[in-house]
């Protein structure tokens, strides 16, 4: 096949209605004779709700309906467990803020919103759990009763070869405690839409949503209708990166539609998408790490705690997914993993950038860097000792599949970044004078791994239908594809296209992607786990194979449309297992992507403030669809990085929380970002891949920190073992190390 | 309720609005454009930027009267006879849109930086966006198209 538009940066689809502020996003669509609604929020993270007094807000003039528990025909939702209320009622519990009360809707957003504070609710406050090291202890106040006697989810154990064995070995052991808080997803674009019944009677639902297809079947429990009864339509999305793979407005809108028959509209503002939303799990984490002398690691022994906030959202998923990666992109004879989620009164965590191998990347990482200064090896060198290669034994025993590109991002990073290789040695470059005598420079490597695609067993899939209109001369005028894979703003749709004009052999121009509407489009997956271009591209690619082929067909016989519906399973190239319950052994996931950074930086020794000055960003993608679209995926995974190690921290005291607007949650301006900024395109196959393409989304977040928080050690010489890394924390971790704290 | 009358994208309009209505209320549901976003609401993110007399203001955050006689440029102002705007051409071609939330914003920004400043140095391009939040793409792409668009606004002679 030629490579015609496949790698080529070929202008997003989208990108000239977005610049023109065409594009529709969901807060811009507006029904004839729509209502506003407006939701009553829990006013505390534990509580018993004893009673709920609507009546002064119904004798606000305006208000059409006021929705209560009684109102849902089946009051409970939940992406991976069931055990969220969509509306707690009189002698029911409210387990974060985030849970709600009531609905109201009225005539106009005025109205909706005034009469909002006029419900009176009257609660019983329970003891709230804050901490999920507390909350895991027997005895502890319980989260959910009805589920069990403990507040904890999940624990998953990893046991391989002999841990005692392994530290037997080693020469050197670094032990370490690490905490990574809470993080806002913080899309530009708050929770939004429209929902109403359309001309077939069907609940539907315009917003945005990562698996649209999953809200619906979530939707239709809610409603106690079938399927074909509901419908959802995904217009441009401001924005996701996991925020909204589980429904936070979706199923509102839909109630709301099912209950008042017309069109209501619901538009979040900023603070209750970041109060009431969730968020990226906060990890605590205990390494111990050993190595020999000459730097080859015998044993890792770690544990892993998360906060899953008050309900149980994909906390299991991401634990599953956090614990095959803790021991990062290398190869560790000896193992002992045990990693626990635990019900809190925090926020609700859930998908994020990365899916649960973010946190642990921070630790493994900061764990490489700091035996590397025990045994005085550089810390690239002490890298290449130890990286995954093809078929290297990963943590879970399962042999490494074809086209592990981690050296090779290593490789041309540090030499982009200075390094020279001399042999097996790596020598670290000079950094230059620091920009003011006040002011240190050091520099700070790091590695990640991710998987692409669903995991453990699980039967991940892509359905995709292909139309092919011929024109007079048999030729293809426009090719349609036509799948629920939402465009969350990283260029999905752009890259299927390309996909698709390629395996068609057409110009780019003459393919377009189906709006993302249930009852048009089938499933396609979930816009997550970095996994369309793989799992949707090689569905993409056996539909358009399959229509070359009809097309000859329909030559012959003189008919102008072709229709191809083609449903790729990851298991027919790589059947993946769960985890084994006493050893954890086990083959976790279809594909990888791979990824090092190195960030120079310079601390001020006054005031304890980081600057990033240089930053490399390497990615393996196996194959770059659209090579802007990867550099943009690198700028955007070093941005949210670089909040991670420095900036943003999602505060709660108690379950309340303190920053609930973005001067309170900082995330980057352009003038936090890396001044001069280096990205690397990595193209180490997946044989398996579409034209050999891994992912890229999440990969590009994980080594951020620890790169950034590794040269600010490597300038001041503190370790900042808990995110983030503030000019506060910076400046008393000096203070403390000069023994003046 | 009291008459508005500005000029919107070079028309001259008259608007019935409230008094504590802000503009971007006033353009997005009185008038239908919806090209100016709003994120944050209260000034901090600089997606709901609007040209007023020349200059980038947060809209989220105008008084609708204040507007009382001025220009009003909005996103969909620019560009002339369905021609796009330099600015959006190089957004365009430096692939800077991601979610696209933030860009009309942006692109405003960068108008209003352009017309003041027509060779910005990358600091000034900076400075010029820093009250403009964008979560996805790192700001580089911006920084990039932004820079060719003042390079193509050069070769032309100049914005405006």
């Amino acid at each position: 096949m030629s490579n015609r538009v496949v790698g080529q940066s070929v202008p997003k689809i989208d990108a000239a209605t977005k610049v023109r502020g065409q594009r529709k996003f969901p807060q811009d669509f507006n029904m004839k004779g729509q209502l506003y609604a407006k939701v009553v929020w829990s006013e505390y993270p534990h509580a018993r709700v004893l009673k709920i007094d609507v009546s002064p807000a119904e004798a606000l003039p305006g208000v059409v309906a006021i929705l209560t528990s009684k109102d849902v025909p089946v009051n409970e939702y939940g992406i991976n467990i069931v055990d969220q209320p969509v509306l707690v009622g009189e002698g029911e519990k409210v387990r974060w803020l985030g849970d709600r009360i009531a609905i109201v809707i009225g005539e106009s957003e005025k109205i909706a919103q005034e009469a909002r504070q006029l419900v009176r609710v009257e609660y019983e406050p329970l003891p709230v759990v804050s901490d999920p090291r507390e909350a895991m202890k027997p005895g502890a106040p319980l989260i959910h009763e009805e589920r069990g006697d403990s507040n904890i989810l999940k624990h998953v154990k990893i046991r391989k070869g002999d841990i005692e064995k392994g530290f037997a070995e080693a020469d050197v052991v670094i032990e370490k405690y690490y905490l990574t808080p809470h993080v806002e997803h913080a899309y530009m674009q708050p929770e939004a839409g429209v929902g109403y019944i359309d001309e077939k009677g069907r609940v539907t639902v315009i917003a945005a949503a990562q698996w649209s297809h999953d809200d619906l079947h979530q939707i239709s429990h809610m409603l106690d209708l079938p399927l074909d009864q509901v419908r959802e339509i995904v217009p441009a999305i401001g924005g996701a990166f996991g925020g909204r793979e589980d429904m936070y407005i979706q199923h509102l809108l839909a109630l709301c539609a099912y209950c008042v028959r017309r069109p209501v509209k619901m538009v979040f503002d900023r603070e209750e998408s970041i109060r009431n939303t969730g968020k990226r799990h906060p990890y605590y984490m205990k390494y111990r790490t050993g190595a020999t002398r000459d730097g080859k690691l015998t044993a890792v022994e770690i544990e892993l705690i998360s906060d899953a906030g008050g309900y149980a959202s994909t906390s299991i998923p991401v634990l599953n997914n956090a614990a095959s990666f803790a021991a990062g992109p290398y190869v560790v004879p000896h193992a002992k993993v045990d990693a626990y989620t635990v019900y809190t009164n925090n926020a609700v965590t859930m998908a994020m950038r990365g899916f649960g191998s973010t946190q642990p990347a921070f630790a493994y990482e900061m764990q490489m860097n700091k035996l590397a200064e025990a045994l005085g090896v550089d810390p690239v060198e002490l890298r290449m000792k130890n990286l995954l290669e093809d078929g290297s034994i990963a943590l879970t025993g399962n042999p490494m599949p074809k086209g592990v590109g981690i050296k090779e991002t290593l490789r041309q990073a540090a030499l982009g970044a200075g390094w020279r290789e001399e042999g097996d040695q790596w020598i670290k470059p000079d950094l230059g004078t620091p920009s003011a005598p006040y002011r240190r420079r050091g520099i700070g490597v790091a590695c990640g791994y991710k998987n692409v695609g669903y995991s453990f067993g699980f039967d991940d899939k892509s359905k995709v239908i292909v139309e092919l209109a011929l024109d007079e001369s048999g030729e293809v005028a426009r090719a349609l594809v036509k799948l629920g894979a939402s465009d969350q703003g990283m260029g999905a749709h752009t890259a299927l296209a390309q996909i698709a004009a390629e395996a068609l052999g057409i110009d780019y121009e003459k393919v377009r992607v189906a709006l993302v509407d249930t009852s048009v489009v089938p499933n396609g997956g979930s816009c997550s786990a970095s996994r369309h271009v793989y799992m949707s591209g090689n569905a993409i690619i056996r539909a358009c194979q399959e229509a070359v082929r009809k097309r000859q067909e329909a030559l012959r016989t003189g008919e102008r449309r072709v229709s191809v519906e083609y449903e790729y399973h990851g298991r027919s190239v790589r059947p993946t297992t769960p985890y084994d319950d006493e050893n954890g052994m086990c083959d976790p996931h279809i594909s990888y992507g791979y990824t090092s950074q190195i960030a120079l930086v310079e601390v001020d020794v006054e005031t304890g403030q980081t600057e990033v000055l240089k930053f490399l960003a390497a990615q393996d993608v196996g194959k770059a669809i659209n090579p802007e679209m990867v550099k943009g995926q690198a700028g955007g995974g070093v941005h949210m990085g670089l909040g991670y190690a420095l900036t943003e921290e999602f505060i709660q005291k108690e379950g309340l929380v303190k920053t609930r607007r973005f001067s309170e949650y900082h995330i980057p301006t352009v003038a936090d970002m890396p001044r001069e900024f280096i990205p690397f395109i990595v193209e180490v196959p997946d044989p398996t891949g579409p034209f050999g393409a891994k992912g890229v989304g999440e990969m590009t977040t994980l080594p951020t920190a620890p790169a950034i928080i590794s040269a600010i050690h490597d300038a001041v010489g503190v370790w900042i073992d808990n995110l983030p890394a503030t000019a506060e924390k910076v400046w008393w971790k000096m203070r403390e190390k000069a023994g003046m704290a | 309720m009291p008459t508005l009358k500005m000029i919107l994208n070079g028309q001259e309009v008259f608007v019935d609005v409230e008094a504590g209505d802000l503009l971007a209320d006033v353009l997005r549901d009185k008038l239908g454009l919806i090209g100016t976003k709003i994120s944050c609401g209260e000034g901090e993110c600089g997606a709901c930027a609007v040209l007023v007399d020349g200059r980038a203001v947060d809209s989220c955050l105008y008084p609708a009267l204040k507007a009382q006689g001025r220009e009003v440029t909005t996103i969909e102002g620019l560009g002339q006879d369905n021609r796009l705007d330099p600015i959006q051409q190089a957004f365009i071609d430096k692939t800077a849109p991601q979610c696209g939330y933030c860009i009309p914003g942006m692109v405003i920004s960068a108008k209003a930086l352009l017309d003041e400043n027509p060779h910005p140095t990358r600091q000034e391009i900076e400075e010029g966006i820093s009250g403009n939040l964008c979560r996805c793409t790192g700001y580089y792409q911006i920084i990039e198209a932004i820079e060719l668009a003042a390079e193509r606004l050069a070769e032309k002679g100049g914005p405006k």
